[in-house]
């Protein structure tokens, strides 16, 4: 009992004099280290420290505050008390706390400078395989206490009873949290509290902040296995702690913070997943060009139907035969329902395909440099395996493609076979997160760019000998676009169709007036029906649509009326901004001032 | 008026007998004649005709046809002379609406009465109307394929006519809802019967039927179907359509709008959705891979065949249950608890009250096999204890206080039965992932009771939840169901018509999948198979498995593609032309290779030209294209395309108007030809 109490008040000594060190000026003594055994905690592991307190050192100080108020928030009747005791101890505990900060501090950049270190999850409790159910069950008795560090710490001592009762309380509720290890990619780290409901995007919010990064939706979790040489990103919906939790105990696994472009390509060049010409590479330019307007339809077409579309993949890849280190040249299709390949002999019909593997059970990785370690005969390399599977098995499957577009293609295709709209929501998701943070600031360098952008596009982007600007409608949503383009396209053919129309032909028609000038459009339809009607040809335009069928159009970029008109849930200008904007670099050279800056201000109110 | 004559009875005025005849297109029909001249009006010739039959009847259905232009005469302003009638033309004066055989996409049949004088589209409307089905412009009606003579004889059982012809629905207002349908539905208890056909999915058809009904074996035979539409712009009456005809009404725009109301629309929750609609795209779709015109791999007919057990299974039972008005899906999950608590209590007594408080568990002696290399061990009895999430096996009862043999968590872990009924064996074979790797073992039960409950248990726990959690009493009732299936089921190849045995339980899984799995399995393969597929959707309500259903359609690679054979410019074969809601896709005829692919998005115009039936397309970047149609003609083409780019204008907000002048513009135009 006595113990215990001693222990937690040499924790929270810990935890306070790490609280000073940000708020006051550093100030090192020569103090014996405090005891590093690990405190009995509410949390039952860290990931990514040797151990406990080694974590709760790295913890910021936002994370620090809420760690306290959670374990004071339940002391009713002693609240005060209890930060009376927190002021005091820190009082007396700030000297060792500092110390051990910087010896931490000293000890981290090692560690990330080779990056290999045994950065594993240090965990308390030995009897349980992870998950662990009830972690605090079956805890170990803590090690002897260390000597009574002063007068002062016995007193507090008797408040630390409290601060046991909060504990009970909070084990009580049972939420599991990890102290994280992050790495950055400046080779920095970042510690921080994730508890069991947080999502990948909540874990992200919370780095954003941290880092004060330009936020934009390129910046992923990113989970590395050294030992499989597998790597991938979270999906913004997944449960950090849950994907943690399958990690065993000594694992050199690494959580990374890093900008992949890789993990939302497909919603920012959608057509270079949707209307691959495979293996023609010559395709690739054109794709390229796309425009925002035909994106956006794209992927309405893809995500907003009522079931998404998966883009259709096939072709031969080699496939890592079990257990031997041999790859055999095989053709896979990817369907909704999973990944299937041709057997021998058969053709690639529905019917006679065999089911290589379902989506609902496996995850999908990167794997690195598997040229050298498994003998790939190429370093593109995908694989897929149980996300609870941590060593080499015969049950991960390994598949090697022929070049990098051809991996991106399907890992992002199995991605949406298995996630299907959730990865379009976390997408909006980000993307109005992004637009949140920072495209305020880039607003006005989108704003010019977008008139101009359309006229490289394959619709409007012929030829424009009279210098019209072809209407750029750049949020309407796709329904409407596809039907205004017709009208477009209609409008310009009107007079031509006439000419061509018989006599008496029934048909309801509006008396128009053409405001607009001639368009190229309409010329080259106009030799086109000159060339035609000779060879008898009897020209009907079915495009012929009345101008007014629909609403009119918005002034190009103005945001405000555009958005209105936006199918529901789609957010205009961040959608719209997200393609064009050029992202600011990340700053983090001044990174760190200014969480120190920011840390400051928020302790001091 | 005209008819003015001098005493002699000589007329002086410029008028001339018309003779109409009254009925429907019949040459023995009674006639009329009347005086006329070139400027009476069709209003006053109408009048006419009705004073000069002299019967007290409602006319106000009744117009004139004329035979030789194919055309009603429906302005009645105009004159005589406008239309250009003289006394030599063939006029009818008949009903507007006549019946029709409509055949669903459920392939029910019902009588009702259609429109004959209004173009196609408007006729599907109030079909659609009548049946209350919404965005009718996805629908449209085909001819009934020409019946071989010989073998029509020998089938055709007497099939269940319905009947609405009778039915009149007022014009303008939305059919109000009454007793949870449209009332005019509620009126007698055949039309109700009626309404339950239209909105409840129909059981699986006898397997036997299944293997009868003829499939398309190629792509060519697939174009067939696509061949008989009718035209949207022209009316029934000019498509040579007779009253009593049968036609077929399906879904021709593989694009359906707003399907899924409540996940975008929550605000109108409180309009509850019609049925109707859902469930007919539902029985489409069903027949579609029941008949393979569309194709699918065997783990996607397994999981086809478990959602329609599933669904199956919740529309009887909600039959029995309750009427109309409350959802089926949960009145199935009470009955299934309710039923649950009455088996518990038979087989395994247990205190009600002690399992609502306490974490259920199971604890059993069960034989455990795990296979390993290099080991002879087959099963052995094992204590084995089941609870929240883990399973721990002990050598027998008395060593369970100590530490376990092994402990598996069963969290993310892989379900697989491998049931034998008529070999009473029962197993359970688990994948239990761990770091390094899967470790696979096997649970021998004793019997189905057992079987049941440890099965649905390691299903719940691999999905993370205890048998603690609401659906585990209904779990354990879907593999009691299936294991009675699997008894009645697994007798013969598929040649049992399934008899009084047939009830909600004992269904044959022949009538669940397309015949060529008929052939490739037995059904005591086939049944552990849908049930290892249905685990995953047993939890749907009856309108979330029909979704489900729709979407498992919608995802598979060759969905929504309309085949027509056609010729290439410049090509010296037929090809398929495949036409999709986003594009149009150019396949070789013998092999079935996708050769290339056009997008409507990027197209321009389409022209066609009517006399060479010869339809040119110009997409961006200056590609034309430019085919003849062999097996359908060019204005079936022509309305699909139409039609599709029609249906990519629709929007939310308009909602359900529809903006008619539109979609006939982009697919009719042909009229003067």
């Amino acid at each position: 009992m006595g113990e215990s109490s001693e222990d937690i008040d040499q924790m929270f000594s810990t935890l306070l004099g790490e609280m000073d060190l940000l708020t006051q000026s550093l100030g090192v003594d020569t103090l014996p280290p405090p005891d590093p055994n690990p405190p009995r905690a509410e949390f039952n592991y860290s990931v990514g420290f040797k151990d406990l307190n080694e974590s709760l050192n790295a913890l910021e100080d936002q994370d620090l505050e809420a760690l306290m108020a959670d374990l004071v928030a339940d002391i009713s009747e002693a609240e005060q008390r209890t930060i009376q005791a927190q002021k005091e101890s820190s009082q007396n505990q700030y000297h060792s706390a500092s110390l051990q900060a910087s010896n931490f501090s000293g000890a981290a950049p090692l560690g990330h400078g080779t990056n290999v270190a045994a950065t594993g999850i240090s965990q308390y409790e030995d009897d349980l395989p992870p998950p662990p159910a009830d972690p605090v069950l079956d805890l170990p008795l803590p090690p002897p206490p260390p000597e009574p560090l002063s007068q002062e710490e016995e007193e507090a001592q008797a408040k630390a009873d409290k601060i046991k009762l909060a504990l009970e309380k909070l084990k009580e509720a049972k939420v599991k949290k990890l102290v994280v290890k992050v790495h950055m990619d400046d080779n920095s780290t970042k510690s921080l509290m994730v508890d069991e409901r947080q999502l990948a995007r909540d874990v992200l919010d919370n780095l954003f902040e941290k880092t004060h990064c330009d936020c934009n939706v390129d910046w992923c979790l990113y989970e590395i296995y050294p030992e499989l040489q597998i790597e991938r990103f979270f999906e913004d919906h997944e449960n950090v702690v849950e994907v943690l939790s399958d990690w065993t105990r000594d694992t050199e696994n690494k959580v990374l913070f890093l900008q992949k472009e890789e993990k939302y390509a497909v919603f920012k060049n959608p057509q270079n997943f949707y209307l691959d010409n495979r293996g023609k590479k010559e395709s690739k330019e054109t794709n390229e060009k796309m425009n925002a307007k035909n994106k956006e339809s794209l992927l309405e077409e893809s995500f907003c139907g009522t079931s998404i579309i998966v883009p259709e993949l096939e072709g031969a890849l080699y496939l890592k035969e079990d257990g031997k280190k041999s790859w055999k040249r095989r053709y896979f299709l990817l369907r909704a329902s999973g990944i299937y390949y041709v057997p021998k002999g058969k053709t690639k019909t529905s019917r006679d395909l065999a089911c290589f593997i379902q989506f609902e059970n496996v995850n999908i990785y990167y794997g690195t440099q598997h040229k050298m370690k498994y003998k790939a005969p190429t370093d593109y390399c995908f694989v897929l395996k149980h996300p609870q599977i941590q060593k080499e098995s015969q049950y991960i499957k390994y598949l090697c493609c022929d070049d990098a577009r051809t991996l991106n293609q399907w890992v992002m295709g199995i991605r949406i076979a298995k996630y299907g709209k959730t990865l379009y929501d976390n997408y909006q998701r980000a993307v109005a997160k992004a637009g949140l943070a920072s495209r305020w600031t880039n607003l006005g360098t989108v704003n010019a760019a977008a008139p101009a952008q359309p006229s490289t596009g394959p619709i409007n982007g012929t030829a424009q000998p009279n210098g019209q600007m072809p209407q750029a409608a750049h949020s309407v949503s796709a329904v409407l676009q596809e039907a205004q383009r017709h009208a477009e396209t209609s409008k310009d053919k009107k007079p031509a169709l006439r000419n061509h129309q018989e006599p008496g032909v029934p048909r309801p028609r509006r008396p128009q007036v053409q405001p607009a000038p001639p368009r190229p459009v309409q010329r080259s339809w106009d030799t086109r029906a000159a060339r035609h009607a000779p060879q008898g040809y009897r020209q009907r335009g079915f495009l012929a649509l009345p101008d007014d069928f629909l609403p009119p159009q918005p002034p190009p970029p103005a945001w405000t009326t555009q958005s209105s008109r936006l199918a529901p849930g789609l957010c205009a200008p961040s959608r719209r901004s997200r393609q064009e904007a050029s992202y600011a670099p990340p700053r983090q050279q001044a990174r760190g001032i200014n969480v120190h800056k920011q840390q400051m201000n928020k302790i001091n109110e | 008026m005209a008819g003015m004559k001098t005493a002699s009875g000589d007329y002086i005025d410029s008028s001339w007998e018309l003779r109409v005849f009254v009925g429907e297109e019949d040459p023995e029909a009674e006639s009329v004649t009347l005086r006329v001249t070139g400027e009476s009006h069709i209003g006053g010739v109408l009048l006419k005709i009705v004073e000069q039959i002299n019967r007290k009847q409602d006319w106000s259905d009744h117009a004139i046809w004329w035979e030789q232009k194919r055309q009603w005469l429906l302005q009645t302003h105009w004159t005589l002379d406008k239309y250009g009638i003289l006394a030599d033309a063939r006029l009818f004066f008949g009903p507007q609406h006549r019946p029709v055989i409509l055949r669903l996409p459920n392939r029910r049949a019902l009588r009702l009465r259609a429109s004959f004088s209004q173009p196609l589209f408007q006729a599907v409307a109030a079909i659609c109307r009548l049946l209350s089905i919404r965005h009718p412009e996805e629908l449209s009606l085909l001819r009934a394929p020409e019946k071989k003579e010989k073998k029509k004889k020998e089938k055709e059982p007497e099939e269940e006519l319905y009947d609405l012809s009778k039915v009149v629905l007022a014009g303008g207002v939305a059919p109000a809802v009454f007793r949870g349908m449209p009332a005019h539905f509620s009126d007698s208890a055949q039309t109700e019967a009626c309404y339950h056909m239209l909105s409840r999915p129909q059981p699986p058809p006898d397997p036997l039927l299944l293997q009868r009904l003829p499939r398309p074996s190629s792509l060519s035979d697939k174009t067939q179907l696509h061949s008989r539409w009718l035209d949207s712009s022209r009316c029934l009456m000019q498509q040579g359509i007779k009253a009593g005809d049968v036609l077929w009404l399906r879904f021709k725009y593989y694009s359906f709008f707003d399907l899924d109301p409540k996940s975008k629309t929550p605000k109108k929750k409180k309009k509850k959705k019609n049925p109707v609609r859902l469930t007919q795209l539902y029985e489409q779709a069903r027949w579609d891979l029941l008949l393979e015109e569309i194709d699918c791999t065997e783990e996607e007919m397994m999981v086809f065949a478990a959602l329609q057990y599933h669904i199956n299974k919740l529309s009887q039972s909600g039959e029995v249950g309750e009427p109309a008005g409350t959802d089926p899906g949960l009145d199935d999950l009470d009955a299934a608890l309710s039923n649950l608590e009455v088996k518990l209590e038979g087989s395994a007594p247990t205190d009600v009250l002690d399992s609502l408080t306490t974490i259920p568990e199971l604890k059993d002696y069960l034989r455990i096999f795990r296979p390993r290399k290099l080991t002879l061990k087959g099963y052995r009895q094992h204590w084995v204890v089941f609870k929240e999430t883990t399973l721990s096996y002990y050598k027998s009862q008395d060593e369970a206080p100590g530490d376990p043999i092994q402990q598996l968590n069963l969290k993310g872990c892989e379900v697989v039965p491998d049931v034998n009924v008529s070999g009473q064996k029962f197993c359970i074979k688990l994948l239990v992932p761990s770091p390094e790797g899967m470790s696979e073992i096997y649970l021998r039960c004793q019997d189905e009771q057992q079987y049941a409950r440890w099965m649905a248990g390691c299903r719940l726990a691999s999905k993370g939840r205890t048998m603690a959690d609401s659906s585990y009493a209904s779990e354990v009732q879907a593999i009691l169901a299936f294991l009675s299936l699997q008894r009645t089921g697994g007798g013969g190849p598929g040649n049992h018509p399934q008899g009084p045995d047939a009830s909600a339980e004992g269904l044959n899984p022949y009538g669940l999948v397309a015949p060529r799995f008929q052939r490739k399995f037995k059904a005591k393969q086939l049944t552990p198979r849908i049930l290892e597929a249905h685990q995953n959707v047993a939890q749907l309500s009856l309108a979330e498995a029909q979704l489900r259903f729709i979407q498992a359609w919608q995802s598979l690679p060759d969905f929504g593609i309309s085949y027509v054979m056609v010729r290439f410019k410049g090509s010296r074969k037929d090809e398929i032309l495949g036409i999709a809601n986003n594009r149009l896709i150019r396949i070789d005829l013998a092999v079935g290779d996708v050769v290339k692919t056009w997008r409507f998005s990027n197209m321009r115009q389409w022209n066609v030209n009517w006399d060479i039936r010869q339809v040119a397309i110009e997409f961006d970047e200056h590609i034309n294209v430019a085919f003849s149609c062999v097996s359908a003609s060019c204005r079936i083409v022509h309305e699909y395309i139409g039609g599709y780019i029609f249906l990519s204008t629709r929007e939310r907000a308009r909602g359900e108007e529809l903006d008619e002048d539109l979609f006939l513009q982009l697919t009719g135009g042909h009229e003067a030809f």
